[in-house]
């Protein structure tokens, strides 16, 4: 089904103009989406748990700027380290806070996206971060670069998406995060160390959006303090449109990913199309109602 | 007074897989008490649900006065004078007596346009109703410092005020005590000489035996038997009830030896044993056995096989070799996962090679224990919420046959189920114990318990009051005789 919008949609687009199709636009939409595909794997980690993260925008941003900054002093090993841990730290906390706490997702993911927004500004001072003579010249060459004739950025989502999905689906762990998703307390009565596997699916999220925000250091070419607003929007938005239930229980990584070509070629669509910007994100916003209001129906008469 | 004041023909409804009534002819006359009896199952919930507009029968009419008449709505059946008063008594505690009584028709003086409670009447008509129910407490009082018995008869007047003429009393004696019962009934009495109908649901033969003018057994979705006063005994009733399953094989008591599992005293699952866990409601028996698998809110320490261990979660109780069957199937089960994912679920561990699932020996051992479960349709990959409540109960038990558990917990494990699913449970739990396993059952169900036990515990205030061995039948009077009044 998600597969489906998206081929009607990418031929409607192409229908109404002919940049579409043209090969720099499209390598346009791969790049783009790669980071968001990232940012959307983690996502579906939590989600398919039962969860909801809304601080992956600012943790993204969080880990470009440390990446950048430890990459300057220490080279370009020890810069992405210390950003993809960055990201892990935030998404430990918020899996600590939520699974034995017992907070709403909604309430200490909301906290944590102001939190660490602020902590980005107060680190950086409000600057991109970049030294003197920019960051090191091949994480630069990373983020413009091809392999094989496909972007680095590209191969990242990749290779993560046949790792994760392997775990997701393979592993007795990833059984375990549908089953606590799909019904908590069954889980839990069936032998599931439930809190465990709900902190643990935070930890993925946060570590993936720390890629991404390495991705897009790169990408930038500067770790930028404002970096990843709204990406926790899309990448909801995305892994709804790919069938996830917002419950728990239901969901894979690849259609999360079919999620985010989905927006990101929307969002394409009508930058083509000379859609205003905010008329973008009225569609934006409109698309994530209709998105969950149509995933509740399908639920509904399923029962 | 003998025309019907209710009546069900020929009325049949079926809940996806599950036939609930098939055909079913009932009738209620004014100033009389029908009785519907029927083992768990059986289908008297959804008779009453479809005469007090619950559901919507699939064929059959119901008739109120003799006329045909179709509930939308519960609200339908209570606008025409049919009240349903469940077990859970649907009152609101923290308001007062008076206020839950004219609930849903609160009287008022009006102002124009604005209205204001009219609280002086609304406890004038709360008195005014109780009296005729022999009860006189102060109206301004909340319900939640009544007991019980009290709430019912709060619950009585209330539909008594709506001028209710039928009566629908759902297990109405199962939380009272001797006194209370004999005050229930002068008032059924009273009610049944203004001309008030009642259908009376109750597991209680000798009750239903001593109060009812008729009584209607029901047995798989269809009337078994139709009796008047005077020309039935319990007997009859249960012969009735059971049919042709009258004579199910009772366990030979094999000596019980080493104990599996021990917590408090006398709470011992011992090889080759069933033992029960009965309970009136509230007993705290379904706690203990949440505690004995860990899952209790506190740890809870026992001795298994001699080891002492100490079980703070589910996990712990798991990897000793225990498993629970819970009160509510929906915390045995992951709905919307199919039977396959939850037959694995606890089983996980057991099929990793090298850090992934072993696919094949995972559906080998799906399909291997669907089969000795009798699994309807024979189906791994269905849904969970598509299968009828018998089977979903068998996935339950599949999950932990799979894992060859050693002591098996179950918490009303044939509740809600129809008859032909029980038997086979029934069977699957001797067959755990007949393997050298051992069993511990918690069912308000005296007659299961009878049938199914070596040894039973009566429970009261979660302590374990009494032990009775061997019990050839049990019913109310020896657990209250065996706890001591």
């Amino acid at each position: 089904m998600p597969l489906i919008s998206l081929i009607v949609l990418c031929a409607a687009t192409a229908l109404l103009t002919n940049r579409f199709l043209s090969p720099f636009n499209l390598t346009n939409i791969l790049v783009q989406s790669s980071i968001m595909a990232v940012i959307a794997m983690g996502m579906t980690f939590v989600i398919v748990g039962g969860g909801f993260d809304l601080s992956v925008g600012s943790t993204a941003a969080l880990s470009g700027c440390i990446a950048s900054m430890v990459m300057l002093e220490a080279g370009i090993a020890a810069g992405v380290a210390a950003g993809i841990s960055a990201g892990a730290a935030v998404g430990l906390a918020n899996g600590l806070v939520i699974a034995f706490l017992n907070v709403n997702p909604f309430i200490t993911t909301l906290g944590t996206m102001v939190l660490v927004r602020g902590v980005v500004f107060l680190i950086t001072g409000g600057a991109p971060v970049s030294g003197e003579s920019g960051l090191p010249g091949e994480f630069i060459a990373f983020g413009s670069e091809r392999f094989l004739g496909i972007h680095y950025l590209v191969w990242v989502p990749a290779v993560l998406l046949a790792v994760l999905s392997f775990v997701l689906h393979a592993t007795p762990y990833g059984r375990r995060v549908y089953a606590t998703g799909g019904g908590r307390e069954a889980a839990y009565l069936a032998g599931v160390p439930v809190r465990r596997v709900i902190a643990s699916t935070y930890v993925w999220c946060g570590a993936l959006a720390g890629v991404a925000g390495v991705m897009l250091a790169a990408r930038l070419q500067s770790g930028q303090p404002t970096a990843g607003e709204f990406y926790e929007l899309t990448a909801i938005a995305a892994v709804v449109l790919g069938g996830a239930s917002l419950q728990g229980g239901e969901g894979t990584l690849y259609k999360s990913v079919i999620g985010v070509f989905i927006m990101i070629v929307l969002g394409n669509a009508l930058n083509l199309l000379n859609v205003d910007s905010y008329w973008q994100r009225v569609a934006v916003g409109a698309v994530i109602i209709a998105a969950a209001a149509a995933e509740r129906l399908r639920s509904h008469r399923s029962q | 007074m003998t025309r019907p004041a209710v009546s069900a023909e020929g009325v049949s409804k079926r809940f996806g897989a599950t036939v609930a009534l098939d055909g079913v002819d009932f009738d209620v006359t004014f100033g009389e008490i029908h009785a519907v009896v029927g083992e768990n199952g059986a289908g008297k919930s959804t008779l009453i649900r479809i005469l007090g507009g619950v559901h919507r029968p699939d064929r059959g009419v119901v008739r109120l006065d003799g006329e045909e008449c179709h509930f939308a709505s519960p609200h339908d059946a209570i606008a025409a004078g049919i009240v349903t008063i469940p077990q859970d008594l649907r009152l609101v505690p923290a308001l007062s007596i008076a206020e839950n009584i004219a609930l849903g028709d609160l009287p008022v003086r009006r102002f124009g346009p604005f209205a204001i409670i009219d609280r002086a009447r609304m406890r004038a008509e709360a008195r005014e109703v109780l009296a005729q129910l022999d009860f006189d407490p102060d109206p301004r009082a909340s319900v939640a410092s009544l007991g019980f018995a009290e709430r019912q008869l709060v619950a009585i007047a209330k539909a008594l005020r709506r001028r209710c003429r039928v009566f629908i009393l759902d297990e109405p004696t199962a939380a009272l005590e001797k006194r209370e019962i004999a005050r229930l009934f002068s008032v059924l009495a009273r009610m049944k000489r203004q001309g008030t109908a009642v259908i009376y649901i109750s597991h209680r033969l000798d009750e239903v035996v001593a109060i009812a003018d008729r009584c209607t057994v029901l047995r798989d979705g269809r009337v078994a038997a139709l009796a008047h006063r005077g020309a039935f005994a319990v007997n009859d009733l249960v012969g009735a009830m059971i049919g042709r399953l009258a004579q199910e094989a009772v366990t030979a008591a094999l000596p019980a030896s080493e104990p599996l599992l021990e917590a408090q005293p006398d709470a011992a699952a011992t090889v080759r044993e069933v033992v029960g866990l009965a309970g009136l409601l509230g007993s705290g028996a379904d706690r203990m056995i949440r505690g004995l698998f860990g899952a209790g809110g506190e740890p809870t320490t026992v001795t298994a096989r001699g080891d002492r261990r100490r079980l703070a979660s589910p996990a712990d109780a798991i990897a000793v070799g225990i498993g629970m069957v819970p009160g509510e199937r929906a915390l045995g089960l992951i709905m919307n996962q199919s039977v396959r994912d939850n037959i694995l679920l606890p089983n996980l561990d057991a099929l990793k090679r090298i850090g992934w699932l072993d696919r094949d020996a995972g559906d080998r051992l799906v399909a291997e224990v669907m089969e000795l479960v009798d699994i309807r349709p024979r189906r791994p990959e269905l849904k969970a919420s598509a299968l009828s409540g018998g089977n979903q109960q068998k996935v339950i038990l599949a999950k932990w046959l799979a894992r060859r558990v050693a002591v098996l917990l179950l918490d009303e494990p044939t509740q809600g189920i129809d008859v032909a699913a029980k038997v086979q449970i029934h069977a699957l739990i001797r067959d755990v114990v007949a393997r050298g396993g051992g069993a511990l059952i918690h069912s308000s169900d005296l007659g299961e318990l009878a049938r199914l036990c070596d040894r039973v515990l009566a429970v009261r205030q979660g302590r374990i009051a009494a032990t009775l061995d061997r019990p050839a039948s049990l019913d109310e009077s020896t657990l209250n005789n065996a706890i001591g009044g």
